[in-house]
């Protein structure tokens, strides 16, 4: 047993050094800071923020929040325009779903960052459910 | 069972791992996401185990394929795959439908498939781990040609 826990400890420890390198110099490592922003802190952003609806076309077309542009990564070539048009260096990317448990957001907004080099793009915490919470 | 088989079941699981390491490996933050999605960790934690945890499957994956480190590796991995199936069982009682992020991100399997195919991981590596510590019997030692 105590071979067992040695190695295993041994184990442990060196999967620290080559973690350390990914999380340096991987092209496609996470980001440390976290992206999730909630309903009153995008709000209080004012015009400056971009939405962008991550959830499924029939979705965005029965309701979604003012001005939001959709973007899915169903038909993301047909729609990244449609973001891009109206993206500049200024303003914040706010990226939203249907709830908490959908993941659609945070892929997109990976894909916003990784592909298309984006910058201030945010996750809303808690998608559309939060929002119309916020407001009925 | 004879040694020879506990091997290559050993093996068999040691390359799986590899392959899960491997796959996690080329989008760390695709496969942060899918860990994020549990609701479980808070984000720095997340990303942590995101570049951690490839490193650790691939290493434990090795260990087992080639016996350096076995017995330790039977436990981490096993260690792991309980953490797994205790964190994702709780999803669907939390009302979550997330993505088992396995093999990375982006490959969606049925909750009880990847439940049940966890669960059957587990057994076989206690199983494994128990075997190896018991002592062979003179007989068994006698006729395993894979005796040491």
């Amino acid at each position: 047993m105590r071979t067992a826990v040695r190695q295993a400890t041994f184990i442990l420890l060196l999967a620290l050094l080559p973690a350390l390198a990914t999380a340096v110099w991987h092209p496609r490592r996470p980001s440390w800071q976290s992206d999730e922003v909630t309903v009153s802190a995008a709000r209080a952003w004012g015009d400056s923020v971009l939405w962008v609806d991550a959830r499924p076309v029939a979705d965005f077309t029965r309701a979604h929040i003012p001005g939001a542009v959709p973007l899915n990564e169903e038909r993301w070539d047909e729609m990244l325009h449609g973001v891009l048009d109206q993206w500049d260096t200024t303003r914040k990317v706010v990226v939203y779903c249907s709830s908490l448990s959908c993941d659609a957001s945070l892929d997109v907004a990976n894909r916003l960052r990784q592909e298309e080099n984006l910058s201030n793009v945010f996750v809303l915490e808690g998608g559309w459910e939060s929002w119309q919470k916020e407001n009925p | 069972m004879s040694r020879s088989s506990q091997r290559i079941i050993a093996a068999a699981i040691g390359i799986l791992f590899l392959a899960a390491g491997f796959l996690k490996l080329i989008d760390p933050a695709g496969f942060a996401i899918a860990i994020l999605n549990y609701h479980i960790l808070p984000w720095s934690a997340g990303v942590l185990l995101a570049v951690y945890l490839p490193w650790l499957e691939i290493l434990c994956g090795a260990a087992l394929v080639l016996r350096i480190g076995y017995r330790g590796a039977l436990c981490v991995t096993a260690g792991l795959c309980a953490i797994f199936v205790i964190a994702y069982a709780s999803t669907r009682l939390r009302g979550l439908d997330v993505e088992c992020g396995c093999f990375g991100h982006g490959v969606h399997r049925g909750f009880w498939l990847v439940l049940i195919m966890d669960a059957a991981l587990l057994c076989a590596l206690v199983w494994l781990l128990k075997a190896d510590m018991r002592p062979l019997s003179p007989v068994v030692r006698a006729n395993d040609p894979a005796k040491p």
